[in-house]
């Protein structure tokens, strides 16, 4: 890999702070969102609290209509309005910041840019010069495996390959965390197997400070270090489950007992959540009919 | 049939008989003209026969003065296309991005689009002056609502998940236009600067044929009112296969190739 080319100036690597405790990359404290509706007020986040190491991979599960999508806003800086605390390296911060680099659900590739342009988007944004964007665009491109690809629209790509292009512009971004939401949920199983060992594979080699929001049990105990189990509305925090499986994570681990065992384990506790909202989904379809 | 495959085109044979009826309609036309030119059922000066508009193309076409006067018509619709296509894309982002500002204004645009801007006439007229500022004035009324119009709805049409991503690299304001909004927006902008085009073309003219000096509007009505039919037929064929001309310049980039924005 050619990552000597290009040097990473993010401080993230060292774990030590100089007050000497434990340095949390990504703090979140106590997370309270409420929404106002027709119906009255709907709690979607109830005082979640989560903390990411440096080069740690988390992810964080739940039934939909958890508040997961949430949560991503609010930490990608997106989203206001809310109680608690978001804190990057000890450092509260309220909307975007340039340490958080979001990867969305949706197909967000820019159709009129090629596939260097959508990379090099972060760069050209803060003002580098075209030579070397192109260059750094190059490494993070190359680093996804779209190599060749670089001149080509998204249009002409497949759905998978235009989600690695949004992966590549995000990490060209160098951010300090990676948080991304449901990145692979448009994607069909085979390329979401193969698209999480690459991320996976990049995470590793660059230690990257991760974040994923996932509804995928499989998906969340292949890539995590630790995975969070949230609760159904409003989102709590029901479980921390830590994955001890060794990398790399490939099909020998992947169809390993102890694989199984955290995914059937995952399951139990979602299974509660899941239901609950399937219940409530149910009986709010049930009123509107009657109110018919 | 070989229409197969390829869905929305049609089959060589269906595009030739296309073709036929296109042409036979112009023959037919024609051919009804000269058929009442000859017949004198109509005063011979009022319907002129094809021969004698043809000899009066040709004189018009040799004139130096008929090409200073179009000049200055085409000079004074860009200018106007210029003037109300910036204003419309201005505003149209501005309301297509602005909830509030859409809800106090929109309903105005909608209204006053679709009236006949000639009315302003004898206002502009006494603001810009009887020469080319006023025939500006009345080209820029008529394009901009087309414009604006179509770049608010642009500008709603733009996946919301693009500007996301714009907000999450902390894009400036300037950067979100003229990185984000503009590009995504171009086919809907090119379609109102299209729609702009043409009634930039009758609001200009129609300027020039009430009140002017100069132009290929004053031309056609000084033909009229020395009784100069062919000069003015011929004015008006030159006129309608130029509009035809740039329509379909402007059509081009409106569809661009299958690369970029689809």
């Amino acid at each position: 890999m050619a990552s000597s080319t290009v040097p990473r100036t993010t401080v993230v690597r060292s774990s030590a702070q100089p007050g000497g405790r434990e340095e949390h990359a990504l703090e979140v404290e106590n997370i309270v969102k409420r929404f106002e509706t027709a119906e009255g007020t709907v709690t979607a986040v109830d005082g979640f609290s989560l903390s990411v190491a440096p080069g740690e991979f988390l992810s964080v599960i739940g039934p939909s209509g958890c508040g997961k999508s949430t949560l991503f806003n609010i930490i990608g800086g997106l989203m206001g309005g809310y109680e608690g605390r978001v804190t990057v390296s000890g450092e509260t911060i309220s909307g975007t910041h340039p340490a958080i680099g979001m990867v969305f659900q949706e197909e967000s590739t820019f159709p009129w840019r090629t596939v260097i342009e959508n990379v090099a988007f972060p760069l050209e944004i803060i003002g580098m010069d075209k030579r070397a964007r192109q260059m750094r665009a190059r490494h993070f491109i190359a680093m996804v495996g779209l190599d060749g690809f670089e001149l080509r629209f998204p249009s002409e790509l497949s759905g998978g390959m235009r989600q690695r292009v949004s992966i590549a512009r995000t990490l060209a971004s160098e951010p300090r965390i990676l948080l991304m939401d449901e990145p692979f949920a448009a994607l069909d199983e085979q390329t979401r197997l193969l698209l999480g060992d690459k991320v996976l594979q990049i995470q590793q080699d660059l230690r990257q400070t991760t974040l994923l929001i996932t509804h995928n049990i499989t998906e969340a105990v292949q890539l995590s270090d630790r995975v969070l189990v949230m609760t159904y509305r409003p989102g709590r925090l029901k479980r921390v489950v830590k994955i001890d499986l060794p990398h790399p994570r490939d099909s020998e681990v992947i169809s390993s007992d102890a694989f199984g065992r955290y995914v059937a384990e995952i399951w139990h506790d979602l299974r509660v959540e899941a239901s609950l909202g399937m219940h409530e989904d149910e009986s709010r379809a049930r009123n509107e009919k009657s109110k018919r | 049939m070989a229409a197969a495959g390829n869905v929305g085109a049609i089959a060589p044979t269906a595009q030739r008989h296309v073709l036929w009826l296109r042409a036979a309609i112009i023959v037919v036309v024609l051919a009804v003209w000269e058929a009442v030119a000859a017949s004198g059922l109509l005063f011979r000066d009022v319907v002129p026969s094809l021969a004698v508009i043809g000899k009066a193309i040709g004189r018009l076409l040799a004139t130096p003065d008929f090409y200073r006067n179009l000049s200055i018509t085409a000079a004074e619709i860009a200018g106007a296309l210029l003037i109300g296509g910036l204003a419309g894309v201005v505003v149209g982002i501005a309301i297509g991005a602005n909830r509030f500002l859409a809800r106090a204004y929109e309903s105005f645009i909608y209204y006053l689009g679709p009236t006949p801007k000639i009315i302003f006439f004898p206002i502009m007229i006494m603001w810009f002056g009887v020469g080319p500022g006023s025939k500006v004035a009345m080209g820029v009324l008529s394009c901009f609502f087309p414009i604006a119009v179509s770049a608010a709805g642009g500008m709603r049409e733009i996946d919301k998940v693009l500007i996301r991503v714009g907000r999450s690299f902390r894009v400036t304001a300037w950067q979100m236009v003229s990185k984000i909004y503009l590009p995504a927006m171009r086919a809907p902008i090119v379609n109102g600067i299209r729609l702009g085009l043409g009634v930039a073309i009758i609001g200009t003219l129609l300027a020039e044929t009430k009140l002017s000096n100069r132009g290929l509007g004053y031309l056609i009505i000084q033909a009229y009112s020395v009784f100069d039919m062919p000069r003015m037929y011929a004015l008006l064929t030159v006129l309608f296969v130029l509009s035809i001309g740039v329509n379909a310049l402007i059509g081009r980039l409106a569809t661009p190739g299958r690369r970029g924005v689809d």
